[in-house]
């Protein structure tokens, strides 16, 4: 919003209260009604994302990119999944039944072998020995397609998967943590009661109207602007509790609380938030790879697909980018602990919705799974094509202190074939 | 002929006027220059009471007692706010406070061997006892890059066996200059080539990390090795895997190449001691020649580059902004005032506290912070700048306002994580979620209004004065000025009309905590 905007608002606002009396509260600063609708209209336009991060890194060999009788191909078994052409785990029987929403990349090719790095490289697509706080990838959306003057956060994660936060964006579109039992972070809970709190809160912006008057500085309003955010967030948390609706779909997506936790972004994202970040913990397989992955999936599976399903069935999916991805994949070769290594040069993401085509796969390995074949993609050019697809210019500038920074590396493109 | 003489005669004469005058009337001066060639109006000059809290703020890191404002606001003396400047230089919170601000500036939030650095309450009172002493900004700067004083090592342990991040630290902060663009191409708009960044590694390229100790008591020694070059193989694009480059000389920024005695040629690098010994010294040491050449008088950055700074610090914005980037294509704004700023800097054998002084006794210092302009940070310093308080001015604020001394429970490390960090990459400030979660909802901010014996919502509580004396000392403990009609109105109705004033004191206090007004200095 211009300033110019924002001060035409705040005058209409201030006519309008005069209208309504004393008593009313209602937000005062950037919560005009129709600023609002509009801002909201224009947020609605936008796409959201939802990114499942499966925490260690998955193996791309015992769930998309199968190798049947290779040594390195392991004891699952492939089925045939929506798509022809692409097989998937017998484990992820679900997913495959729908796998004509999903486009498939087989041909991830990475620099960041470990855990802190990859986290780091895969949310923010840049290596984290830089000096350079780059945001993550959820705050990117929060900036670019959320609604300034919306009542909710623009980036919630539930779990704790990523490590670089809102880096040079500012503390303005920080993630807002739900941890896995869906418990808000701390300090949401007022201490005073619900009527106490409003009396409170008129006397602050009595105060702040007061100082206004003659104070026009812009860090005083952001100040403000912040203040009445929280106590919207607050008014408006009720959207984070599912637990009314959730005995009713705790049976597609799988009683856990991964797959409570894919349901609740789905409400989020219906509700406006653009992005939720859901982690899964427990894929960083070094020992038994088989035994922990299949007890992976058969909690992903259901969640997963229930959570396509549902967005496509309410219409959002087109509008709701499905990132499917960890920080590496895991080694081809089985190691004597029948576990898989972290892996970078030849791994799996899947993408679906937001807009995405969908039953293609992208890229391929080798026949073993030790290298690229075709079209290897970098953790760069994964994310043009994820803010291509949400509408995010991905090599918009920023700025850390002097230094010029794009929200891709150079040399980054956007992977045509699925847009 | 006879004209153009005695113009340069007169100019003569005004220059030499000029040089006796104190830097604070050429500061009025020439800020006052520039207003006038932009057509920009300034503010009025500050009350009493703005420039009472912030100057408190900015020199000793809290803000005035309740009996402090009272007193000052009452003395009647034409001198009086002078007398304060002296008496907060004089004050012993005012080298802590000002460590607390070039720690911040040395380290930074996320400083890189995190476990190591993050804590260095021994480094903080080291550089407090520098500033205490004031035998010169560049001596300080000397030890800190000689890194042999007690406390003053950890600084080089966030760069241990990274030269080229010492070398851009450094560069930036002392030289005022980016050289990290230099570091992968020649840089795309300064004059810096990457053989002048590899050429300042060098410096640093020697320096090995010693740790001694255990976690909780680590103390450093900083080494240096006789042997060890930078390797520099051309554009980082262009390096083929693998391509190690060649050794490249230390070269002093836009200087000569370092004149060192050669390494013999079958020179082995002997053990580092394993007795906990700090290493022997080198026979020729690059980091004493580095500290002696960043810190000289003649060196052609360094005191510019520290008076743009300080300026910044009180002023807000740089004379040459962003203030670590000075280039031909980031002109000052006001070239004769950074010019006079750095010479009185360097004649006065960089007396800090007499840069600070000078700065804070000028009238531009001394604007208001009212007026309609929306920046932060004005851009002909034609009002006050408005900066957040730092966590740890937060801190010293809440514990001063209220009346509350310090205690062990009160949760530093979420006022740290609530307020450390509170602005873009751009420096611009950003509200955000977790602060006012944490103001709102916290029981942390709240101990500081719960009645307490002594504390402010006890005073008011206890008092049997009427309820306009009482608002009136909440604002004038909290906001260090005395409320308008408007605003005792408010707050006394806001108690009154509940039937005990407890909660709603503790509510009327926190409001004012809460306030635009008191989270910024202005």
């Amino acid at each position: 919003m211009s300033h110019a905007q924002s001060h035409l608002s705040r005058r209409a606002f201030l006519k309008g209260a005069a209208v309504t009396g004393a008593g009313l509260v209602l937000p005062n600063w950037g919560g005009l009604a129709y600023a609002r609708a509009a801002a909201e209209a224009a947020a609605k336009a936008k796409k959201r994302c939802i990114l499942l991060w499966m925490n260690g890194g998955a193996s791309q060999i015992d769930t998309f990119d199968m190798k049947p009788g290779r040594t390195t191909g392991g004891p699952f078994r492939p089925i045939q999944s929506k798509v022809t052409g692409l097989q998937v785990c017998e484990y992820l029987p679900k997913v495959g039944a729908i796998a004509d929403k999903l486009a498939v990349i087989r041909s991830m090719k990475t620099q960041s072998p470990d855990h802190p790095d990859g986290i780091y490289h895969m949310h923010t697509c840049y290596k984290m020995n830089e000096r350079t706080p780059h945001p993550e990838l959820g705050a990117v959306i929060a900036k670019y397609n959320g609604n300034p003057d919306a009542d909710l956060p623009s980036f919630v994660r539930t779990g704790s998967t990523g490590n670089g936060g809102a880096g040079y964006l500012g503390p303005k579109y920080e993630p807002f943590g739900i941890d896995r039992t869906g418990r808000l972070p701390y300090f949401s809970t007022p201490y005073l009661k619900d009527e106490d709190e409003k009396k409170r809160a008129d006397l602050f912006r009595t105060v702040e109207d007061e100082f206004g008057v003659d104070h026009k500085a812009e860090p005083f309003e952001s100040h403000r602007t912040a203040k009445e955010r929280a106590w919207r967030l607050l008014r408006a948390k009720g959207v984070f509790d599912i637990s009314k609706d959730w005995p009713k779909a705790k049976d597609r997506y799988g009683d856990t609380e991964f797959g409570r936790s894919c349901f609740m972004a789905k409400k989020l994202v219906e509700a406006g938030i653009p992005f939720v970040e859901v982690g899964q913990e427990n894929y960083d397989s070094h020992g038994d790879n088989f035994v922990v992955h299949k007890a992976c999936m058969q909690v992903l599976d259901p969640a997963w697909s229930a959570l396509l399903t549902d967005l496509a069935d309410s219409g959002q999916l087109d509008n709701t980018l499905v990132i499917w991805m960890g920080e590496v994949g895991r080694t081809p070769q089985i190691n004597n602990r029948a576990g898989r290594d972290h892996f970078i040069s030849a791994w799996t993401v899947v993408l679906s919705g937001g807009g995405v085509k969908g039953g293609v796969v992208y890229g391929a390995s080798d026949a073993d799974g030790k290298t690229v074949k075709d079209n290897p993609v970098s953790e760069g050019d994964l994310f043009a094509t994820i803010y291509n697809a949400l509408g995010i210019n991905h090599r918009a500038k920023h700025y850390w202190g002097v230094r010029p920074i794009w929200l891709t590396p150079e040399g980054a493109k956007p992977i045509k074939e699925l847009l | 002929m006879t004209r153009s003489l005695s113009l340069a005669a007169a100019l003569l004469a005004f220059a030499a006027a000029r040089a006796d005058d104190p830097l604070r009337a050429t500061i009025d001066r020439e800020v006052a220059a520039k207003w006038k060639a932009e057509g920009v109006a300034p503010a009025n000059r500050a009350t009493d009471a703005e420039f009472l809290r912030r100057v408190h703020l900015d020199l000793v890191g809290a803000p005035p007692t309740h009996d402090e404002t009272v007193k000052f606001l009452a003395d009647t003396d034409t001198k009086k706010r002078d007398k304060l400047v002296e008496k907060l230089i004089a004050d012993p919170r005012f080298a802590k406070a000002q460590a607390e601000v070039w720690d911040l500036v040395l380290f930074g939030r996320h400083p890189n061997n995190y476990t190591e650095t993050h804590k260095r309450p021994a480094f903080k009172e080291w550089l407090a006892k520098q500033i205490e002493a004031n035998d010169g900004f560049d001596k300080l700067v000397k030890n800190l890059l000689l890194a042999e004083q007690p406390g003053s090592q950890v600084f080089y342990v966030q760069f241990r066996n990274a030269p080229d991040d010492a070398n851009v630290a450094v560069s930036r902060i002392f030289l005022g200059t980016q050289l990290q663009c230099a570091k992968c191409h020649d840089h795309p708009y300064d004059v810096w080539t990457q053989k002048d960044f590899y050429g300042m590694s060098g410096f640093y390229v020697r320096l090995t990390v010693q740790e001694f100790g255990n976690q909780n008591n680590r103390t450093f020694n900083i080494g240096e090795k006789n042997s060890g070059e930078v390797l520099f193989a051309g554009n980082a694009k262009e390096l083929k895997p693998g391509q190690k480059g060649d050794p490249v000389k230390p070269k002093f920024l836009g200087g000569a190449e370092l004149k060192e005695p050669p390494t013999p040629k079958d020179y082995k690098e002997p053990p580092a001691p394993k007795d906990g010994k700090p290493m022997p010294k080198p026979t020729f040491s690059r980091k004493e020649k580095l500290a002696e050449w960043v810190t000289a008088a003649e060196n052609p950055y360094f005191a510019k580059a520290t008076v743009n700074r300080v300026w910044a610090q009180f002023m807000g914005r740089g004379i040459v902004h962003p203030i670590d980037d000075f280039q031909k294509e980031n002109e000052p704004s006001h070239p004769a005032l950074l010019k006079a700023l750095t010479d009185g800097f360097v004649n006065n054998k960089f007396d800090l506290k007499l840069l600070i002084r000078e700065i804070v006794n000028s009238d531009a210092y001394q604007l208001s912070a009212a007026g309609p302009g929306r920046e932060a940070l004005p851009k002909h310093f034609e009002r006050a700048r408005v900066r957040p308080l730092s966590a740890e001015e937060i801190i010293a604020s809440l514990r001063t306002v209220t009346a509350t001394g310090p205690n062990p429970n009160e949760g530093w490390d979420y006022f740290l994580r609530a307020f450390g960090e509170p602005a873009n990459g751009l420096g611009e400030f950003q509200g955000s979620l977790s602060e006012h979660l944490f103001l709102n909802n916290s029981e942390h901010l709240r101990a500081f209004v719960r009645r307490k014996k002594g504390n402010l919502t006890d005073q008011v509580l206890t008092s049997t004065e009427p309820w306009e004396a009482r608002v009136e000392r909440m604002y004038l403990s909290v906001l260090n000025r005395s409320p308008k009609p408007k605003e005792v109105e408010a707050f006394v109705s806001y108690i009154k009309r509940e039937p005990k004033p407890d909660a709603a004191v503790e509510d009327a206090i926190w409001v004012l905590l809460n306030s635009s007004e008191f989270r910024f200095n202005h």
